[in-house]
């Protein structure tokens, strides 16, 4: 569960990213966060994998009030969510693989699971015979998909992507958030920021409209894939 | 944390320093010159104040006594001078002793001694001044003493090499202590450029929820490990040069000797010690230095 009360986020640049935000995400939701460039998202985004804190106002996620961690609770808070950052934030220097099983050593997996698990969540973005290159050598909608990987292999209890598609073509987008939502079928809570309105239109579900950092629209619309 | 895992994370650290191979070789050869420098000149002075002890233990001073000296006379100057706390290794030379020492002292000259009807030199005695700096009252005193006529004492010499000696532990904490800062500096703004061309690497791992030892085991190893090999090298070459430098001196042992330059350290005789030390500071270096300069990338 993600819960937000009174949060203001305001940067040293001056800048007034996120004002008075109030929003409560239950277990198991799957949520779209819409709105222009510069509104906000990745802002709040940051709020819920605790690499901000607020100015004023508090973040509560899976039941940690993130303003008052601290330290190593931090690293443990981190381990229970996945995030897809919008720049990927891959080690470039790693192979596919390795950053990937990098995230289960955090964990503290068995050498065992890791070999199982690491070409499992590869295969679910398709990029399992990439397993070998470098990070870097991949194209940026490949690197998108190892960042997908990467957030699916703690199968964490919440998934956070930020911009999951902009790297990708129409098709592998549709496929990707087909994956989220059969992701989120499997009881995890999905929040999916983007800015592409036919993909929020076509899938549908709960969409919160950010608008120069306040919350301009929040409602469950019906998407045309349950439609079909 | 599993065993696995920690030999995941060592190994890292190990494959770490082929993968970033151009920063560890800097960050090695940096360690590798700061360590040489430094066992070098320790051992180079460690020896220069040998050789000026080995040269202020000719403090000797020599004490003849009068042509018509009474045995009474004899055992009384004895007596007082081993009975005086400055002085140590009090030794009577008789003439007969005194002649031998002095025919050695001529050599191949000896044979004038045999044209003299009569012995010349005079019952002696010879003692060492325990503080060299005591020199002038202590030979006052023994000069006062009934019987003795002369008292002979290297004087300048020993103020001389007093001042030498004073100056030159002033130079030596300079240069050590010159020597430890600029390799420190170095050291470090190496370290941390090589730690900061991998900054990117430490904050994603704090984001995907990496604990801080969890992210410095692997760099610890790596600093450890680049520390290890330096000082390993700086042994080497250490015991190269220094070899060098100390054959130099005792190729000509005999004239060397003359000027106190005996006694001194061969490498042989540290040589596992300077290993030992060069290896543990290099890791200490490597490794500390590693970690300290990881500091700000990890609070994210
Ligand atoms: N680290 C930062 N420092 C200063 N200003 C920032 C920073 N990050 C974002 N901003 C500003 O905050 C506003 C919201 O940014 P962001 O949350 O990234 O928007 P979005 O993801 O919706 O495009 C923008 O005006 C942006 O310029
Ligand atoms: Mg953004």
């Amino acid at each position: 569960m993600v819960e937000m009360k009174n949060v203001n986020v305001h940067y040293s640049s001056g800048v007034d990213a996120l004002v008075d935000v109030n929003l409560r995400i239950n277990d198991g939701e799957f949520v779209f966060i819409v709105g222009e460039s510069g509104a906000g998202k990745s802002t709040l985004m940051k709020l819920m994998m605790r690499e901000l804190v607020p100015s004023s106002g508090r973040v509560f996620v899976n039941g940690y009030n993130l303003s008052k961690l601290k330290g190593n609770r931090v690293a443990k808070f981190r381990r229970s969510i996945g995030v897809v950052f919008q720049e990927f934030r891959l080690i470039q220097d790693f192979t596919v693989y390795e950053n990937v099983s990098f995230v289960l050593r955090i964990a503290d997996q068995s050498g065992k699971y890791i070999r199982q698990r690491v070409p499992y969540v590869l295969n679910l973005v398709e990029l399992a015979h990439k397993a070998k290159s470098r990070t870097k050598e991949l194209s940026g909608g490949e690197q998108q998909r190892v960042a997908i990987a990467r957030a699916l292999a703690n199968d964490p209890g919440l998934l956070i992507v930020d911009e999951p598609t902009g790297n990708l073509d129409p098709k592998r987008s549709y496929e990707i958030v087909g994956l989220l939502k059969e992701i989120n079928r499997c009881g995890t809570t999905v929040v999916m920021i983007t800015h592409e309105h036919e993909l929020v239109r076509y899938f549908g579900g709960r969409i919160i409209n950010l608008d120069k950092g306040t919350i301009t629209f929040d409602e469950t619309i019906g998407g045309n894939d349950e439609n079909e | 944390m599993r065993t696995s895992n920690v030999s995941y994370l060592v190994k890292k650290g190990i494959t770490s320093v082929w993968k970033n191979f151009v920063m560890s070789f800097a960050s090695f050869s940096i360690l590798l010159v700061s360590l040489l420098q430094i066992s070098i000149a320790v051992l180079v002075m460690t020896n220069i104040d040998i050789i000026m002890g080995n040269i202020e233990d000719m403090n000797q001073i020599s004490i003849f006594v009068v042509e018509d000296i009474t045995d009474a006379q004899l055992d009384h100057i004895k007596s007082v001078l081993n009975n005086n706390a400055d002085l140590t290794d009090v030794q009577y030379i008789s003439p007969d002793e005194g002649k031998i020492r002095f025919n050695e002292n001529l050599g191949e000259y000896a044979e004038i001694m045999e044209y003299l009807e009569e012995n010349p030199v005079p019952h002696s005695f010879f003692a060492r001044v325990k503080d060299i700096q005591r020199i002038r009252p202590v030979v006052t005193a023994v000069q006062s003493i009934d019987g003795v006529e002369e008292v002979r004492a290297p004087y300048d010499f020993a103020s001389a090499l007093q001042n030498i000696r004073k100056t030159f532990s002033v130079i030596v904490i300079g240069v050590m202590a010159t020597l430890v800062l600029v390799s420190i500096v170095i050291i470090s703004n190496t370290i941390r450029s090589s730690v900061f061309a991998r900054r990117n690497e430490i904050t994603i791992m704090k984001y995907v929820g990496a604990t801080n030892g969890f992210i410095k085991l692997p760099f610890f190893v790596e600093g450890m490990f680049v520390g290890v090999v330096a000082g390993a090298a700086s042994w080497g070459l250490t015991w190269f040069v220094y070899d060098s430098i100390f054959s130099l001196f005792t190729d000509n042992f005999t004239l060397w000797e003359m000027f106190g330059f005996f006694n001194l350290i061969p490498f042989d005789g540290v040589c596992w010690t300077v290993l030992g030390i060069n290896c543990a500071a290099g890791a200490l270096l490597g490794a500390v230095g590693t970690i300290i300069s990881m500091g700000k990338y990890l609070k994210v």
